[in-house]
C-alpha cells in the first residue's frame, strides 16, 4: 500500500497543462458558428419520422402502409415487414456492448424495428418524406394492428412466477455465455460474518430511471454516395460507431464515414451507434437521396436509454469495536426489454470487510431500455451503500465520517495497492473545507426547524485505467503543429485537452498546434469518450506520437516547403500489480422545509484526486456540472410510469425536473493534485466521477435534518411531507 | 401513438389561437411577388402561406412562410440562422430562445406569421463585425457553455437582462435565467459569466480551480 502524508501531494507546474485555458472552439460555441449534427443541410435532403408503439408489449399482426404510401412527398417507409437489420448494440449479452463475440452469439437481438415491440416507444415504422411536415402526417396513415399482451414494469415483479414472459428465456437478462445468471461478487463466508457480528442491520434502498436528458436531441444526417455511407451523428465514439454501422450494415469499415465535429451532451452510451443512425442510414438507402432524422424530445425520452433503476437489500454485520463483518447485496436492476449494459451495482468494494456477498440481477421489464449514464453502476451503487453505512452509524451513533475512516479500505477492492492513494486525505480536506463537524448534527433531526438543516457525505474510487488509443501528430516546413485524433469532444473539452497535452509534449504555444477531430475518414482511431478515458488513453498516444515527431525533427530538421513530417502512435500502456483510481469526497448541506417538503442545497463541498488536471478550468466545470447531475437524481427525476397502461408519464423536461439554475448551487470544488507517472503527465479519470457521490450525501444530508431515512430515490416533496406525517 | 401526441397538440395550440393573427397580416401581403426559394425544405403547394417582412439580426427580410411554421423553423431552415437550437421544441428548456423586439422568446413556441413588423436578434446578430459583446467574452473565460447546445439561449436571455439589470446579484441571475436548462449543469459558470460580464464579479473565484 501506498499511502502518503499530506505533504507528498501537488505536482510540479508544467509550461501548457495546468492552466486555466479557453477552449478552442469557445468562439464558435458562443456565436452560433457550431454546427451540429440536425444543422447540417445536404442537397435534396429528406426528413424522417419514426413511428413508435403506444403499447408497453405486443405483437404487430399487421401494418398496413397504403394510405401513407399514397401520400404525396413520402419517399420511403420501413417496418419490420422490409427491414430485418439487426442493431447489434441494441440488446448484448452480459451488457458486453464492445465485443463482437458476445454479439455473435447474443441470443436476444434487437433489430432495428421488432416485432413484438416490447416497450411504449419502441420504433414499428420510419418514414422518410419532403419535409417533416409531410413525414409526420404520413405516420398518422400508417394503421398498426397490434394484438396487446400483458406486460411488466417492475423489476421485483418481472421474477415472480406469474410474470409475463419478455423472452421465451425468461426475464432474467442473460449474461456473456447466454445464461439467466446474477453479476455476483464473493469474499470469505457472509453467514460466517454475520454469525459473528454483534449487531446486524437491514435495509431496502431503490433509485429510478434517470434518463440522460442531454440537451441535443438524438439526430442524424445519412448520406450515401455509390456504396459508401456518410453519417452525421451525436456520438462520442466516431470509429467505434463506425464500426457498429458497418457490421450492421454488413459492409467494409471503410465503407462507412462518420463525422461528429459538435454533439449537444452525451452522458452515457453514444460510445456506439444508435438505432436512429441505423434508421436514418437504411431510409437513405431505400429512398436514393439524404435523410435527416430528428427526435423529438418525448422520442429522446422514451426512445432511447437512461440509468437502470435499482432496488437494493443490504444486510451489513460490525463487530464490538464497530468494525465491519459482513455486507451482503442481493439487488435487482431493470433493464427494460434489451440488455445494453451491466445492470451492475457498484459500493461494496469500498470496505475493508473479510466476507462480502453482492449478487445483483439484470432484470427484463417493459419500460424504456436502461444502459450507461455518467458512472454507469456508481451513483445507485453508491446511493444504496453509502445511505446503508450512514445508517448503521447513526445506529451506532457514531460520526459517519469517522465510521468511514475506520471501516474502509486503502487498497482497490481491498486486494491491490493504487499508484497513488489520497482518498482519506479527500475526505479530511472536505471535511475541513465544510466545516463538518460544525454542520453535522450528532442527533439526527434535531434542528427545530421549520427548515431543518442537516450535513451528509460520500466518497469514491473510479477507475482511471489505461488503454489503447491512438493519435497522429505532423509538422509544415513553418513549423506549425496539425493533431488528428478521433475524439468528438462530448462537452468534457476533450479536443481543447488533447491540443494542450500536444502544445506541452512539444514545448510550443497551444496557437501552433491545429487541432483535427470528429471525422473518421481524416482522424485515427480514438477509444471514444465513455468511461473518462479519452485524456488518460488518446492524451497518451499524443504524448508518444510527438516523442517520435520530435525524434524525427532532430534527425533531419523542419521538412522542406510544401512537404510535412508526420508521426503517429497507437501506444498499448499497462500497469501490474497496482489500480489507478481517481478519488473522491463530498460534503452537502441541506434545508428542508417542513411545511412544503421541499429540499434545498445550500452548501456542497467536493473533493477530488483526478490526477494532474490538464486544464483546471474544463476540470472544475465538469465537477461541477456532475455534482448538479447528481442533486437532480437525489430530488427530482425519475421516469414514472402508469402502473396500469404502462406508458411513461413524464417523458420531457417539465415533468422529469432535471435541475435549472434555480436548484444549482455553488459547488465549491477543489482537487488535491498527484502524478503517479501513467497516463499523459499523471491525468486520471473526471467527468464520470463527479456524479457518482451527489445522491448518497444528498440523502445522508435530509436524514441528519429531518431524522428519518430516505430509502427511494428520488427524494421528492411528497416522500419528505410522508416522512413528517 | 400515432403521431408524437404532444407536439402535435402544440402546434395545433398555437395554430388555434392565431387565426384571428394571420387573417389580419394576409391582408397587407403582395401575393404576387416572387419569394426566394426556400433553402432546406421543399414546399407542397396547397400549404397556406403568408408573406411576412421583419428583421433578423438588425437586416430588413421579407419572407413567405408556411403558416405552420414556428419561429425557430424560419430561422433555422429557411433563414440558415441555425445557432438558434431546438432541444425541446415545446417551450420547456429555453434551447431556442431569442430576441423579439429585444424581449427574450422562446422560438419554438412562437409562430413565424406572428413576426410580421417585429425585429428579431438571434445569437448569430450579437458580435458586430466579429467583435464579441463582453458577454459572449466572459462566456468564453468563464467556461460557460460545456457541450454548447443551450449556449445560444442562455447568451440571449443573459443579454436582455443585463440591459435591464445592469448590476444584478448571482440570485437574480438565477432567477432571470431560470426558463435556460443546461443538463451538462454548467450553471455555476454561467452565473459567473454573466456577473463577470455585469463587472459585479463572480460570485466564487473561479477561472481556475481553487
Amino acid at each position: 500500500m501506498m499511502q502518503r502524508d499530506d505533504k507528498t501531494f501537488g505536482v510540479s507546474p508544467l509550461q501548457t497543462l495546468g492552466h486555466a485555458t479557453a477552449r478552442i472552439d469557445a468562439a464558435e460555441r458562443v456565436t452560433g458558428r457550431a454546427k451540429y449534427t440536425a444543422d447540417i443541410q445536404l442537397p435534396g435532403m429528406l426528413f424522417a419520422r419514426v413511428l413508435r408503439s403506444p403499447h408497453p408489449h405486443a405483437r404487430i399482426r399487421s401494418i398496413d402502409l397504403s394510405k401513407a404510401r399514397a401520400l404525396p412527398g413520402v419517399r420511403a417507409i420501413l417496418t419490420h415487414d422490409n427491414c430485418t437489420v439487426i442493431w447489434g448494440a441494441g440488446s448484448v449479452a452480459g451488457g458486453q456492448q464492445y465485443s463482437d463475440d458476445i454479439k455473435k452469439i447474443t441470443k436476444q437481438q434487437r433489430r432495428a424495428f421488432n416485432n413484438p415491440v416490447r416497450f411504449v416507444g419502441e420504433p414499428v415504422a420510419a418514414v422518410a418524406a419532403i419535409n417533416r411536415h409531410v413525414a409526420e402526417e404520413a405516420l398518422t396513415l400508417i394503421a398498426v394492428d397490434y394484438e396487446v399482451l400483458p406486460f411488466v414494469l417492475e423489476q421485483e415483479d418481472a421474477l415472480k412466477p406469474e410474470a409475463p414472459k419478455i423472452w421465451p428465456e425468461g426475464n432474467i437478462a442473460l449474461n456473456n455465455r447466454n445464461e439467466p445468471l446474477p453479476i455476483t461478487q464473493r469474499r470469505g463466508s457472509v453467514a460466517t460474518g454475520l454469525q459473528q457480528s454483534a449487531q446486524v442491520f437491514e435495509q431496502r434502498f431503490s433509485t429510478s430511471f434517470v434518463h440522460n436528458a442531454q440537451m441535443e436531441p438524438r439526430a442524424a444526417v445519412a448520406h450515401w454516395e455509390g456504396d459508401k455511407l456518410t453519417i452525421y451523428t451525436p456520438t462520442g465514439g466516431i470509429a467505434n460507431c463506425r464500426h457498429d454501422m458497418a457490421r450492421d450494415l454488413g459492409i467494409a469499415e471503410d465503407k462507412v464515414r462518420v463525422i461528429c465535429h459538435y454533439m449537444g451532451g452525451n452522458f452515457g452510451n453514444k460510445n456506439q451507434n444508435q438505432d436512429a443512425d441505423l434508421i436514418t442510414a437504411l431510409l437513405a438507402q431505400e429512398a436514393k437521396a439524404p435523410v435527416k432524422l430528428e427526435l423529438s424530445r418525448r422520442e429522446d425520452f422514451i426512445g432511447m436509454h437512461g440509468r437502470w433503476p435499482t432496488v437494493h437489500y443490504y444486510k451489513v454485520g460490525v463487530d464490538a469495536q464497530q468494525q465491519l463483518t459482513a455486507i451482503q447485496l442481493r439487488g435487482y436492476s431493470g433493464m427494460g426489454p434489451y440488455r445494453k449494459n451491466s445492470g451492475a451495482m457498484a459500493g461494496v468494494e469500498l470496505y475493508k470487510c473479510p466476507n462480502i456477498e453482492a449478487v445483483v440481477t439484470p432484470v427484463h421489464t417493459n419500460k424504456t431500455v436502461s444502459a450507461n449514464f455518467r458512472g454507469p453502476e456508481y451513483p445507485q451503487g453508491f446511493f444504496g451503500i453509502q445511505s446503508m453505512m450512514d445508517d448503521v452509524a447513526a445506529k451506532l451513533k457514531v460520526d459517519p465520517v469517522e465510521f468511514a475512516i475506520k471501516n474502509m479500505t486503502r487498497l482497490s477492492r481491498d486486494e491491490v495497492p493504487y499508484t497513488v492513494y489520497s482518498l482519506e486525505e479527500c475526505i479530511r480536506r472536505g471535511a475541513a473545507a465544510f466545516d463538518w463537524k460544525a454542520r453535522w448534527r450528532s442527533v439526527p433531526g434535531s434542528d427545530p426547524g421549520p427548515i431543518k438543516k442537516g450535513a451528509g457525505f460520500t466518497y469514491m474510487v473510479f477507475r482511471s485505467g489505461l488503454g489503447q488509443s491512438s493519435a497522429v501528430v505532423r509538422v509544415d516546413a513553418q513549423g506549425q503543429y496539425t493533431l488528428f485524433v478521433g475524439v468528438t469532444d462530448v462537452g468534457g473539452g476533450a479536443k481543447t485537452t488533447m491540443g494542450l497535452i500536444a502544445a506541452e509534449a512539444l514545448g510550443v504555444p497551444l496557437s501552433q498546434v491545429n487541432v483535427v477531430w470528429g471525422d473518421t475518414d481524416t482522424c485515427p482511431f480514438s477509444v471514444g469518450e465513455s468511461g473518462s478515458r479519452t485524456t488518460i488513453m488518446t492524451g497518451q498516444a499524443v504524448v508518444e506520437a510527438v516523442r517520435d515527431l520530435k525524434g524525427q525533427i532532430a534527425a533531419k530538421g523542419l521538412p522542406p516547403a510544401g512537404q510535412v513530417l508526420t508521426a503517429s502512435a497507437t501506444p498499448r500502456p499497462t500497469i501490474e500489480g497496482r489500480v489507478r483510481g481517481a478519488f473522491g469526497a463530498h460534503f452537502v448541506e441541506v434545508e428542508v422545509d417542513t411545511a412544503l417538503g421541499r429540499v434545498q442545497v445550500t452548501k456542497y463541498v467536493a473533493v477530488h484526486d483526478s490526477g494532474r488536471l490538464m486544464n483546471p478550468l474544463t476540470a472544475q466545470g465538469q465537477i461541477q456540472g456532475a455534482a448538479i447531475q447528481g442533486i437532480g437524481m437525489a430530488l427530482h427525476e425519475q421516469l414514472l410510469y402508469d402502473a396500469r397502461s404502462g406508458k411513461p408519464l413524464t417523458p420531457g423536461y417539465y415533468f422529469d425536473r432535471i435541475p435549472t439554475h434555480r436548484d444549482a448551487p455553488p459547488i465549491e470544488v477543489s482537487f488535491i493534485e498527484t502524478d503517479d507517472g501513467l497516463g499523459p503527465y499523471g491525468a486520471k479519470a473526471i467527468g464520470e466521477s463527479g456524479i457518482i457521490l451527489g445522491p448518497g450525501a444528498v440523502a445522508n444530508a435530509v436524514f441528519n435534518a429531518i431524522g428519518t431515512r430516505m430509502k427511494d430515490l428520488p427524494i421528492t416533496r411528497d416522500k419528505i411531507l410522508g416522512a413528517l406525517a | 401513438m400515432t403521431r408524437s401526441e404532444h407536439e402535435l397538440s402544440r402546434r395545433a395550440f398555437l395554430e388555434g389561437t392565431t387565426v384571428a393573427v394571420v387573417a389580419a397580416t394576409t391582408l397587407n401581403v403582395d401575393l404576387g411577388a416572387q419569394s426566394p426559394p426556400t433553402v432546406a425544405i421543399a414546399v407542397e403547394s396547397q400549404v397556406p402561406r403568408t408573406t411576412i417582412r421583419l428583421t433578423v439580426n438588425g437586416v430588413a427580410e421579407r419572407v413567405e412562410v408556411e403558416d405552420r411554421w414556428t419561429l425557430v423553423e424560419l430561422l433555422r431552415d429557411r433563414l440558415g440562422l441555425t445557432g438558434t437550437k431546438i432541444g425541446c421544441d415545446r417551450g420547456e428548456c429555453g434551447a431556442c430562445t431569442v430576441l423579439v423586439d429585444d424581449k427574450p422568446a422562446y422560438a419554438c413556441s412562437q409562430l413565424a406569421v406572428w413576426m410580421d413588423g417585429r425585429e428579431v436578434t438571434t445569437v448569430e446578430g450579437l458580435a458586430r463585425n466579429g467583435v464579441l459583446t463582453p458577454l459572449q467574452q466572459a462566456f468564453i473565460d468563464h467556461d460557460a457553455p460545456q457541450c454548447g447546445f443551450c449556449t445560444s439561449g442562455q447568451l440571449m436571455t443573459a443579454t436582455a437582462f443585463l440591459k435591464n439589470t445592469p448590476k444584478p446579484t448571482a440570485a437574480d441571475v438565477r432567477s432571470a435565467l431560470a426558463g435556460n436548462l443546461c443538463r451538462c449543469a454548467s450553471y455555476n459558470h454561467y452565473v459567473d459569466a454573466v456577473l463577470a460580464a455585469a463587472g459585479t464579479g463572480p460570485v466564487r473565484g473561479t477561472g481556475g480551480a481553487q
